[in-house]
């Protein structure tokens, strides 16, 4: 620790802090305009200058200058508020002072400081800057005019980002911020750099005009995307939703968001949210009261008590932990029925059945912050990055700032494989557990393995004629690899998970974490094996027990009930099979044929078009509860407006239901809490209350063993492209397609081929083509590029119109045929 | 000159042969941006958009990145240069021996401006703050060729001379 003196406080801090920190950690406030605290000192913005005593003479800029023992700092002379005062009457001169129109007026770090220094006239006189304005994308709207130059968009895009989308360019007094070609913006849109713009100069687009910051209500909440589980602020005013809030000390990731975070809010208030219930009546969705509603649903749920295998019910795991909890008691409880899962079981298996096989708890054994406490991350599939984007900011930040190293295994490369000293083996669609499996044998023939782990035997039995070949790479990718691995101090795995990643099942999930098992990287700090789940409460709907257990019924094996008669009774708790599950003929045949489907959700989505009943249900933004992120931290979701029309929350439906059954009543959602706290054993002791801002992550006790799998070889078909589904970084799952930000940078599905192939195929960038396969073909328009391998495709799963779901059947790949339609 | 934003200049118009034998010269070099940039240049008499967005890809560094060092550098182009480069010294010493005259003239003879190309590419025109011979002011230069003592005569002399020089 260093010790030192700011305005005759006595302070102590780290020997790393710069002078600036220390101010802070004491409660002086040093103004600033191009810091923020997760980017490197700039020192750019000169309004931080104080004075030191040991460096008399000068003033010297607080943000950069590390402190030393013995300092003696002051930080308001008259000197030094002299100083600042004329850096804004410079910053001022080029500056519109247009805060009337301006957007971040109120939030502006430099009207907030003229107004503190008093700065109420410039002796100095230059022309306003006259650069055109960005109005060329929707999301973000670049008004270099009133830039300051503090860097940070640049900064914080290069940094954490890691996309590079600004620049400075020119220099001098035609100096400015720009872009590639000083074109438009032409990015990710994450939105990161609008977030820390101390100025009107970046704008969010949704928000222009739509509020004055000082009007609108901040309410903390959680994400309702990802399983990530980023912590935000909604602002809203008059029961809409209209921002999001940057707050730089919010949640692991310093309050960074993805694209889908930052402005794909628009669900909750968009104008197709479903605002009273509707019932079937002559083959129509005709709207109903909820006293109609529900007394149409209990009967048959009431009905179905004497025969509960005839009953089935899926839930989103979106829904709040108090939901699924409610959910579970109801079905498995109250009606009796064992038939419950969520998303199709299919790649939520591997955190179900594969993290309780190989350690005993269906949890992944490492939190979110062991990704930059680890020295190496091996990332299977590289939109790990797409899945989960600020996992992927924070995979960047480890790599770039502490030199940790990047091994990438996927079928496909993506923004992470250009990351510095990233290696990425690309290895044949569909062989990830063939590939694991070639890495155990590497391992193990290396003489690598741990001694005495439990299984040992069996695993080298079962990985005995694994070989690099069968996964489609190379012998010496593969020791290189194990061996990078196995040596590392700390390693860990980041396995997504998801309905659009079929083959990433439990089998791949123990194929994974017998290479950690194997290694010794389980149970440490840094290591072991994070498995994703894709939606924003994945990790909860497994903690609240959302699976068939028994004999029950999992989601593919409902929806066969479904078809064959077995399953009467259909409850969806706002899944959407019909784009989603596998195989989407298959799926509607099967809610055709189902007697009774009732459907609660934000949105009439191609399931709920189907059913009987349709229930309006709230949005994240209009209750409270709890959501579990795939790093085991469980938050606080808290209501920000009421409810759009007529919808109840989940709580309310399954409440009502529950109670109109003879089930247990609740009278908020607080209450469930404390049962799950009471009940569930990994939220033993929690309560809502102490929970706060920043939530509480479980913990979980391994028992790790080898779970031998054998991997299942996929047999090509001449002449055919491997069809690789996956996610698309603007979205996540069918909620983003009802966000306006998503759906003006990704509005409809595509096909990516490799330029060799289009070029064989004649096809080119931007045509319409037809993708078939055995179940059916979808037609969709064509992304050429050098991300995909040749003899593989590439298509996002999410959207209904040119559903990826129509051509896929689950297995781990599809053939597929292109041609120009 | 560097201000200007790249030509737009479709890709198959570019042939990128000599660029990748230039990156692969200094692939695995530290700091080999800056280089390259100027090999590319040699080569091309100007760093067409298609070589940015290869040197980008190849040595994995943003195109934006690349473009802040080129509009930073006056060494640097984005736009075709003409074949014979005027420049006139509009430093203290050819400014009081009448070099506005001798730019104006130029201007008016070849019918472009500071910093701008003739659409033959035979010509481009830059004034400059001083080219170090303040002995012979006002002075000009075509490529290396240094002409002192300029007068407006002499500016049709030149003129005559290098349209009489061959493009190729």
């Amino acid at each position: 620790m260093v010790n030192l003196t700011i305005d005759g406080k006595q302070v102590a801090v780290e020997k790393d802090a710069t002078i600036y920190d220390a101010a802070k950690a004491c409660g002086i406030k040093i103004p600033i305009l191009c810091h923020d605290k997760k980017l490197h000192p700039f020192g750019g913005c000169r309004m931080c200058l104080v004075e030191v005593e040991q460096m008399k003479g000068r003033l010297i800029p607080s943000c950069t200058t590390p402190v030393t023992e013995g300092m003696i700092v002051q930080t308001t002379t008259d000197e030094i508020v002299k100083a600042r005062k004329l850096v804004l009457e410079l910053l001022l001169l080029k500056h519109p002072i247009d805060c009337p129109v301006c957007d971040a007026a109120g939030d502006c770090d430099l009207q907030n400081l003229t107004y503190e220094y008093k700065v109420n006239m410039n002796r100095f006189v230059d022309e306003k800057f006259n650069h055109e304005i960005d109005y060329e994308n929707p999301l973000i709207e670049r008004d270099m005019n009133r830039c300051i130059h503090c860097g940070k968009c640049a900064r914080i895009c290069d940094e954490i980002v890691s996309y590079g989308a600004y620049t400075f360019i020119n220099r001098g007094i035609e100096a400015k911020m720009g872009t590639e070609f000083d074109g438009p913006l032409n990015c990710e849109f994450c939105g990161s750099c609008v977030s820390v713009c101390p100025v009107g100069a970046l704008n969010s687009r949704p928000f222009k005009f739509k509020a004055r910051w000082w009007a609108l209500q901040k309410t903390k909440s959680v994400c309702s995307y990802c399983g990530t589980g980023c912590q935000l602020t909604l602002g809203s005013k008059d029961g809409k939703v209209l921002t999001t809030i940057y707050d730089e000390n919010q949640g692991f990731h310093n309050g960074q968001l993805c694209t889908r975070g930052r402005f794909g809010y628009q669900f909750v208030n968009s104008d197709k949210r479903l605002t009273a219930p509707l019932i079937r009546k002559n083959g129509k969705l005709q709207e109903a009261t909820w006293e109609e509603a529900l007394a149409e649903v209990t009967s048959r749920l009431s009905a179905g008590k004497s025969d509960p295998a005839s009953v089935a019910a899926l839930a989103t795991p979106r829904l709040t932990n108090e939901e699924l909890f409610l959910f579970e008691k109801l079905f498995r409880g109250t009606v009796g029925t064992d038939n419950i899962d969520h998303s199709a079981g299919f790649a939520h298996e591997a955190l179900t059945k594969g993290a309780v096989a190989s350690f005993g708890v269906a949890a992944s054994p490492a939190e979110i912050a062991d990704v930059q406490k680890s020295k190496l991350l091996l990332v299977v599939k590289s939109d790990a990055y797409e899945t989960h984007p600020v996992i992927g900011f924070e995979i960047n930040l480890g790599v770039k700032r502490k030199g940790i190293a990047l091994r990438i295994v996927s079928d496909k490369k993506g923004k992470l494989t250009r990351l510095p000293g990233a290696k990425t083996t690309v290895h044949a669609p569909g062989s990830e557990v063939a590939l694991f499996n070639a890495l155990c044998k590497s391992v193990i023939d290396q003489g690598l393995a741990v001694e005495g782990v439990a299984g040992l035997d069996a695993l080298k039995a079962a990985v005995a004629d694994a070989s690099a070949e069968k996964a489609g790479v190379t012998a010496e990718e593969i020791a290189a690899l194990a061996k990078d691995f196995a040596s590392a101090e700390k390693a860990l795995i980041i396995l997504p998970i998801g309905q659009g990643y079929p083959g990433h099942n439990a089998a791949l999930a123990n194929a994974a974490a017998n290479l950690a098992i194997l290694t010794g990287q389980v149970g440490k700090e840094g290591a072991g094996l994070l498995i994703m789940g894709e939606k924003n409460n994945s990790q909860g709907a497994v903690d609240m027990g959302i699976y068939p257990k028994g004999t029950g019924l999992n989601a593919a094996a409902i929806l066969d009930g479904c078809a064959n008669g077995n399953v009467k009774t259909l409850f969806v708790a706002g899944e959407n099979p019909v784009v989603s599950y596998p195989n989407r003929k298959k799926v509607e045949k099967a809610l055709e044929n189902v007697e009774f489907m009732v459907v609660s959700d934000l949105f009439l989505t191609e399931t709920a078009a189907m059913a009987d009943v349709v229930l309006p249900a709230c949005s994240f933004a209009e209750k409270s509860g709890t959501f579990t992120s795939l790093g085991r931290r469980v938050q606080n979701v808290r209501k920000a407006i009421p409810a759009v029309g007529l919808a109840k929350s989940d709580f309310e439906i399954l409440n009502a239901i529950s109670q109109a059954l003879g089930g247990a009543g609740y009278n908020n959602q607080g209450e469930v809490f404390t049962e799950i706290a009471a009940t569930v054993p990994a939220y033993k002791g929690l309560t809502q209350a102490c929970l706060k801002d920043e939530g509480a992550v479980y913990p979980v006790a391994l028992s790790a063993k080898l779970v031998p799998v054998a991997a299942k070889a996929a047999a090509p078909a001449a002449g055919k492209l491997a069809l690789v589904t996956g996610s698309a970084l603007y979205h996540c799952g069918t909620m983003s397609r009802f966000g306006e930000g998503p759906m003006y940078v990704c509005p409809d599905a595509y096909a990516e081929l490799n330029v060799a192939d289009a070029a064989a195929l004649k096809i080119g960038e931007g045509d319409q083509v037809t993708v078939t396969s055995g179940t059916g073909a979808v037609q969709v328009a064509v992304k050429v590029g050098k991300r995909v391998p040749q003899g593989v495709v590439f298509s996002p799963y999410h959207f209904g119109e040119g559903s990826v779901n129509t051509i896929t059947d689950g297995s781990e790949v599809t053939y597929v045929t292109v041609a120009k339609k | 000159m560097s201000n200007a934003p790249a030509e737009e200049i479709p890709a198959e118009e570019i042939d990128l042969t000599e660029a990748n034998e230039i990156i692969d010269k200094y692939l695995t070099l530290p700091g080999n941006l800056m280089p390259v940039l100027q090999g590319i240049q040699d080569a091309y008499g100007f760093v067409p958009k298609p070589t940015i967005d290869l040197v980008a890809e190849r040595l994995n560094v943003y195109p934006s990145q690349i473009y802040g060092v080129l509009t930073f550098y006056a060494q640097f182009h984005l736009k075709p240069r003409g074949k014979f480069i005027i420049r006139v010294c509009v430093g203290t010493a050819c400014h009081v021996q009448g070099a506005e005259r001798i730019t104006e003239t130029f201007f008016g003879r070849l019918g472009i401006g500071h910093a701008e190309t003739t659409e033959d590419l035979r010509y481009t025109f830059e004034k400059v703050a001083c080219l170090g011979a303040c002995g012979m002011a006002p002075l000009a230069m075509v490529n290396d060729d240094t002409y002192g003592k300029m007068t407006v005569q002499k500016v049709d002399e030149i003129i005559e001379t290098y349209n009489a020089r061959p493009m190729k």
